[in-house]
Formats: structure tokens, C-alpha cells, sequence
């Protein structure tokens, strides 16, 4: 799917409009960022806009679930776009790093217009040598994978935001198909158990930690943290 | 390997202090709800009716999800013994049997007395060769994991936690048997929904027959 398609299934998941809201605010915030004082009249409009529909506003709680999932995206995306680059891949595997890679750069994508100035930075990742040959890559992959997986479905529940939660199960039942397509490249069987477990969020920073991918926290923009969080 | 029932409970020692699954799950079966006999065209109530969730509701939901489970099952069972599937792909319709069954014993102990009959079925031609099996296989995990994505914002929380343990697994049926075929696994970003109506007019096409 294309991006453009993503955004047309966002909007149609978007019942209660804080999706569009959120997006509405993000590109008022960006709007100003670029074109300083001048931009006031446009900005204005926007929110006027955003604020004369029902003006549901994402809770603080989902931003930070979508944070939480942005960091995974982030994480998963920069892995493929590397291992696609390093030229180590081949026949299946590189058509699977290709396409997969692909998908996960428009979560990327996705969360970030979703979050705008509320989305944290793009962290700095050491893949240590994984995405330099193809049986490391995929076992790598299907860690990713499996974890993405558990870690969604950890977080699903506790959304508030019906839309954001349509797209969070959109792309949780996306991530099982990535694990299993992996799994099944790297010759293990694709569904070992008929019910996968969630992950909390406390475990899956766990297992990320031991893997020192990430070399460098994100950290939110001080200037964007809540005033308050009521 | 088989363990009916218990795997819930598994689960969730697994899951250590969480009641969410099995209570959820059991708790929705036990729910007031009055539900008449729940065959795929009276699914079509389901969808623009939904309201917030609750654990009638829930219940509603559940036995839609017992028409897709059910589905799997037969669908699998009658491959298995007519489709002379063999390696690879036999071994896809076995693992994915196990997984149904667990799935749908899960779902009718949720329901309980309230569990639907078993719909009848004509899945022709579908189940008689290894390609229109694994063609078949794809759009029915396809419909599973729409079908549950579908319901997620209408389930009670104790209930989505459940559902998308079981979601996942048929997204991963489904990736698997496409690799099998030899298609893209995952050709799409984000997982659509479907409505309850869509899954059901889905599970007719296949040749669910109520």
C-alpha cells in the first residue's frame, strides 16, 4: 500500500476524529516552526478548523503508547533500510527485507504524522554487525518480529483513542505476519503456539536493553513535555 | 501437545498476577445476554448496531468468532483428508488445525450454553488440491484476522486482550501459507478491517452454509 493509502485507511479508522485533530495540531505546529510569526493567520485557520469538529484530543496516555510504539518502528525500519543497503541479502530474504523494510518505514511514517511535535526523536541504533549477513539478519528479524508483535498486543487494550486503536490492531496482526514470514525464511515454524502472549512494556525495554541496538536514548523535546498531566 | 482447554489457564500463569484472559473470556459467557441460535446471517445484526462495550456485547461478538473458528476447523480437517497435501504444506494444515481447535474450545467454554451450533459446510473444490487449498486458506485466515481486528474497538478490554492473542496467530497462519504459495507473505502495510457483515458474507463465500 502506498503511503497516500495508509493515510486514506487512518482517516477512514478516524471515527471520533482525533486522529485528524492530532494531525491538524501537528501540521499547525510545523507550519509555524517554518514560516515563524507569518504563518499565524494559516495556523489560526487550522486549529479553527480542527477545533470546530468534535475536538477530541488523543490522551496523554495513548500519546505515550504511540511514543512507546514509535521507538519499535524506529527500531525495526532503521534494521531493514540497513541490511538493505549493506548488499548482504539475497534471493527470498532480500525481496522479504525489501518489502518488510518498506512497511515499517511507513509506521515510521504513520506514528510521526500522528504524533507531530509530540513524537519522540529517532533514537541512534548499533545493529553490530546483523544486518551485514543474511543468517544473523533473519534471526535478528525474527526477534524483532516476535517482539513487535507481543509488545502491541501488551499496549492494545490500554488505548483509549478507538482510532488509534484501529490502527495499532491493523498493524499488530501486520508485525505476526512479518514474524512469521521471517520465521519461516530462517527455516523455524512460523506459529509455534495457538495463543501468542503479550509483552508489558517493562519486558520488552528489558530485552531491547540486551540487545544495545539502541546507543542513544530518545528523549522528548523539553519544550513539548505537558505543562501538566492532570 | 493438545490441551483443550487448560491452555488458557497456562497462558496466564504465564502471564503471572493477569486475570484478564481466562476471567474475560469466561466472564463474557456468563454475561445475561440472551442470544438466539447464532447462525452467520443472523451475524449481520452485528456491526452499525454496536454500542459501547459490554459483556452482552461481547457475547454477540463471541459468536462470530466462533462461526470463523468453526470455519478453520472443518476447513483444515477436510483438506487434511481429501487434498493429498503433503510435506511443507501438510505440515502448514496440520500445525494449523492444532492452533484452531485450541481457538475454538477457548471460544465455546467462553460462551458456554450460549456457544452456536456448528454451521454446515460446502467447501468444494477447495479442499480437493494442494493450490486451491493453500488459494482457499489465505482468504479464511485473511477473513480470521479482519474479522477480529474488526471487532476490537467493540470488545470490552478484558476480552480484545484475548482476541488478539488468538488475532496474531491466524495473521502468521496466514503469512505462512502465502510463503508456502510462494506469494508475497505480507503484501500489505496495515491489516483492513472487515465488519461483521463483510466477514460473514467472507466466511459464505468459502462455503459456510447455514
Amino acid at each position: 500500500m502506498t503511503d497516500a493509502g495508509f493515510e486514506a485507511f487512518l482517516d477512514a479508522a478516524d471515527r471520533d476524529g482525533a486522529l485528524a485533530e492530532t494531525r491538524a495540531r501537528a501540521e499547525t505546529a510545523s507550519r509555524r516552526r517554518l514560516l515563524g510569526m507569518a504563518a499565524a493567520g494559516a495556523g489560526a485557520l487550522a486549529l479553527t478548523r480542527a477545533s470546530g469538529a468534535r475536538a477530541a484530543r488523543l490522551a496523554a496516555s495513548d500519546v505515550d503508547i504511540l511514543n512507546y510504539a514509535l521507538v519499535l518502528e524506529y527500531l525495526q525500519a532503521t534494521f531493514y533500510t540497513e541490511a538493505e543497503r549493506s548488499g548482504a541479502l539475497t534471493g527470498k530474504t532480500a525481496q522479504a527485507a525489501r518489502v518488510v523494510g518498506a512497511t515499517e518505514r511507513a509506521h515510521v511514517k504513520a506514528f510521526l504524522q500522528l504524533l507531530g511535535s509530540q513524537a519522540v526523536k529517532r533514537p541512534t541504533f548499533n545493529f553490530e554487525g546483523t544486518t551485514e549477513q543474511q543468517r544473523p539478519f533473519l534471526k535478528t528479524a525474527v526477534a524483532l518480529e516476535d517482539l513487535a508483535v507481543a509488545a502491541y498486543k501488551g499496549q492494545a487494550p490500554k488505548l483509549r483513542s478507538n482510532a488509534v486503536l484501529a490502527a495499532a490492531v491493523g498493524i499488530h496482526s501486520v508485525e505476526a505476519r512479518h514474524a512469521a514470514w521471517m520465521r519461516q525464511l530462517f527455516g523455524i515454524t512460523p506459529a509455534v503456539n495457538a495463543f501468542d502472549k503479550p509483552a508489558s512494556r517493562k519486558s520488552v525495554g528489558r530485552l531491547v536493553a540486551s540487545t544495545h541496538f539502541i546507543s542513544a536514548t530518545p528523549r522528548m523535546k523539553r519544550r513539548n513535555k505537558p505543562g501538566f498531566t492532570g | 501437545m493438545r490441551r483443550a482447554v487448560p491452555d488458557i489457564e497456562v497462558h496466564e500463569r504465564k502471564l503471572g498476577a493477569s486475570s484478564l484472559s481466562r476471567r474475560a473470556l469466561l466472564g463474557a459467557g456468563a454475561a445475561g445476554a440472551v442470544v438466539t441460535v447464532p447462525v452467520v446471517g443472523r451475524l449481520l445484526r452485528l456491526g452499525d448496531a454496536l454500542s459501547a462495550p459490554s459483556k452482552a456485547q461481547d457475547v454477540k461478538i463471541l459468536q462470530l468468532v466462533l462461526q470463523v473458528e468453526y470455519t478453520q476447523v472443518a476447513f483444515y480437517e477436510e483438506a487434511l483428508a481429501q487434498a493429498q497435501l503433503s510435506g511443507d504444506v501438510r505440515e502448514f494444515a496440520q500445525r494449523a488445525l492444532g492452533h484452531e481447535r485450541q481457538h475454538l474450545a477457548a471460544v465455546k467454554k467462553a460462551l458456554g450454553s450460549k456457544a452456536g451450533a456448528k454451521p454446515r459446510f460446502a467447501f468444494g473444490d477447495k479442499t480437493k488440491n494442494a493450490r486451491a487449498f493453500m488459494r482457499a486458506a489465505i482468504q479464511l485466515e485473511d477473513i480470521a484476522v479482519a474479522g477480529y481486528n474488526g471487532q476490537a474497538a467493540n470488545l470490552t478490554k478484558g476480552t480484545l486482550a484475548v482476541a488478539a492473542e488468538i488475532v496474531s496467530v491466524e495473521a502468521r497462519h496466514a503469512a505462512w501459507v502465502r510463503a508456502l504459495a510462494g506469494e508475497v507473505a505480507a503484501p500489505e502495510p496495515v491489516d483492513h478491517p472487515m465488519t461483521a457483515q463483510q466477514a460473514a458474507a467472507g466466511l459464505r463465500a468459502l462455503g459456510v452454509r447455514s
